[in-house]
């Protein structure tokens, strides 16, 4: 048994189609990664599938329950960490975690070894009994992602759990998602707009945009069917060089395939390492000012701009923990 | 029992972020201590030959325990809206917990509040002369009352920030206790009002709820006063909590 499967899943609002027939079927053990821009509908995904709001068409199951007809039962099977950490100031890290448990019937004594435990293991262990207003962000991303394990879930569902982290806040999150699906066979279920972060931890991805599925595999596949190494050029001058610089890398021979984006032309090509002096020859002939020239193998945000020929411009890290 | 349970560890919630919010909690207390005094002082020498009224202090006790039943409620809603804001709501809402278990353990937490400041404004009131002519069994009797009291007036407002989720219309929440109050018998006995104001105080359950605890203090154990009293709660706490369980269910559907 699979442990998503998510058939036309569907949500308007209004006008508004935020999802629009999302077809998924997720594997249990799997980290599945769902990577997509601001406003492309992941997080309205991830609210349907974990019973926050409910479909307006179409069906989806987790763990084998229905998450509107079995919304309860699914709610005891996983465990969230939205977008927003949800947390309350006024209580300390203990004594959220401490709620959290009781509220899913645990008792008392099981509660206080478990909270012990998930502070240990998410290295909050001397910050448990001051208020949570005092966390950092960093810590508060931690404390929320215990308290989504609170109760051994078997699907976890991360909504963006790295934005707005520091580097080191970062990679702690990765490591311990990477622990749990490897040591505790957890599905999780990771919603990012980071194309490294889906790079790095997806077994398996989607990437959304505009309420649909554009793409679907692994990292290594979908990069896979790029088949070309993507050489980048950057014209100087007038909107119109960027035109003449496209059509004279498309003259160019063994060139495949040539996007404008940014104000840059993106130029598949086998072997660009070999190719990338006749591009600027190319484009030196045509008149074009060429400012800068990158090669690289092909990204997700190649497989992104390939499939809706624009970047998917939020997809870099930054390197100093603010939001992208 | 699951409901019971989920409400109790959200009752011990609201009451731990009471305590952690003092400021909020004296301004709680103070107000309707200083309206009391200040009433008091102002029309209470007056009472007696103007309307009837020799026990003033006693008969405004229940004014400030309903205006604090009030102002807690304010504060209340406005905890809630934080909570939605934050998503903290959300991470409740995540729970398998009964979701109208979520909100009532705010609500039975604002109850218990009401009673903690009804008892301080008891002890006050009879510092300075308002007796308790019911006696222990009627300060309980008092105490219970407004606890359905501070729990029916929270429903208010929290269906206020279920639907609405702006701590705009949460402060606002507020004003609907002055009309509920000034068109009560809250200042006077009905029968010194206009037609038209005697009117609405006789239509106006809080005048009920007035009278009842009135009796408890002036007057000792009046079952009538007592039976409309219990009456007018129940019937205000049935409307608030519906509007509330409609509210809850707009916000998760």
């Amino acid at each position: 048994m699979s442990a998503i499967v998510a058939e036309g899943l569907t949500k308007h609002f209004g006008e508004v189609r935020a999802v629009n027939g999302i077809d998924i079927e997720i594997a249990r053990g799997a980290i599945f990664g769902f990577l997509g821009a601001n406003g492309s509908g992941k997080t309205t995904t991830i609210r349907m599938l974990t019973t926050l709001l409910k479909p307006t068409a179409g069906s989806a199951r987790v763990e084998g329950l229905d998450i509107v007809a079995e919304a309860r039962a699914v709610r005891r099977r996983i465990g969230v960490a939205l977008q927003e950490a949800g947390l309350d100031d006024l209580q300390t890290g203990r004594e959220l975690l401490t709620l959290q448990g009781r509220l899913f019937g645990m008792p008392g004594a099981q509660v206080r070894r478990r909270v012990r435990d998930l502070l240990e293991i998410v290295d909050l262990a001397g910050a448990a009994d001051r208020a949570v207003g005092g966390y950092s962000g960093g810590m508060k991303r931690r404390l929320d992602l215990a308290a989504a394990l609170i109760h051994w879930p078997s699907v976890l569902f991360l909504d963006e759990p790295t934005t707005g982290l520091d580097p080191a806040s970062r990679e702690a999150v990765w490591r311990y998602v990477n622990q749990l699906c490897a040591e505790d066979g957890i599905t999780v279920f990771l919603t990012t707009q980071y194309l490294e972060e889906a790079d790095r931890l997806a077994h398996d991805l989607a990437i959304i945009d505009e309420g649909r599925v554009i793409a679907r595999g692994s990292p290594a596949d979908l990069k896979a069917t790029i088949g070309t190494d993507v050489v980048t050029v950057r014209v100087g001058g007038p909107a119109e060089a960027l035109d003449r610089a496209a059509e004279a890398a498309a003259a160019v021979p063994a060139v495949e395939r040539v996007q404008r984006a940014d104000g840059a032309a993106v130029v598949y090509v086998p072997n660009g390492a070999r190719a990338v002096a006749r591009i600027v020859l190319a484009l030196d002939e045509a008149g074009v000012e060429v400012g800068d020239v990158s090669i690289a193998q092909p990204s997700l945000d190649d497989v992104f701009l390939q499939a809706t020929g624009r970047h998917l411009r939020a997809g870099e890290m930054p390197a100093d923990g603010g939001a992208a | 029992m699951r409901t019971a349970a989920t409400v109790w560890h959200l009752t011990r919630r609201s009451l731990r972020e009471a305590v952690r919010q003092p400021a909020q909690e004296a301004g709680n207390i103070i107000i309707p201590l200083f309206f009391l005094a200040v009433l008091v002082g102002a029309i209470g020498p007056i009472a007696g030959d103007s309307f009837g009224v020799d026990n003033f202090m006693g008969f405004q006790v229940p004014v400030a325990i309903l205006s604090a039943a009030a102002n807690i409620s304010v504060s209340a809603g406005l905890g809630t809206i934080t909570d939605i804001q934050r998503g903290y709501f959300d991470k409740l809402l995540l729970t398998p917990a009964p979701r109208s278990a979520i909100v009532l353990g705010r609500i039975a937490a604002d109850g218990v509040r009401t009673l903690a400041i009804t008892a301080l404004i008891v002890v006050v009131g009879i510092a300075f002369g308002s007796g308790f002519d019911a006696g222990p069994g009627g300060v309980a009797v008092l105490l219970l009352g407004s606890f359905g009291f501070g729990m029916g007036y929270s429903g208010i407002n929290a269906a206020i920030a279920l639907r609405t989720g702006s701590p705009q219309a949460a402060a606002a929440g507020g004003l609907f206790f002055f009309p509920l109050i000034f068109l009560s018998t809250a200042f006077a006995p009905k029968e010194v009002y206009a037609g038209w104001l005697e009117a609405l105080a006789t239509a106006n359950p809080i005048t009920y709820i007035l009278e009842a605890q009135r009796s408890l203090i002036i007057d000792g154990w009046d079952g009538l006063d007592l039976l409309w009293g219990g009456l007018a709660t129940l019937g205000f706490g049935a409307v608030s909590f519906t509007l509330t369980f409609l509210a809850l269910r707009w916000r998760t559907s």
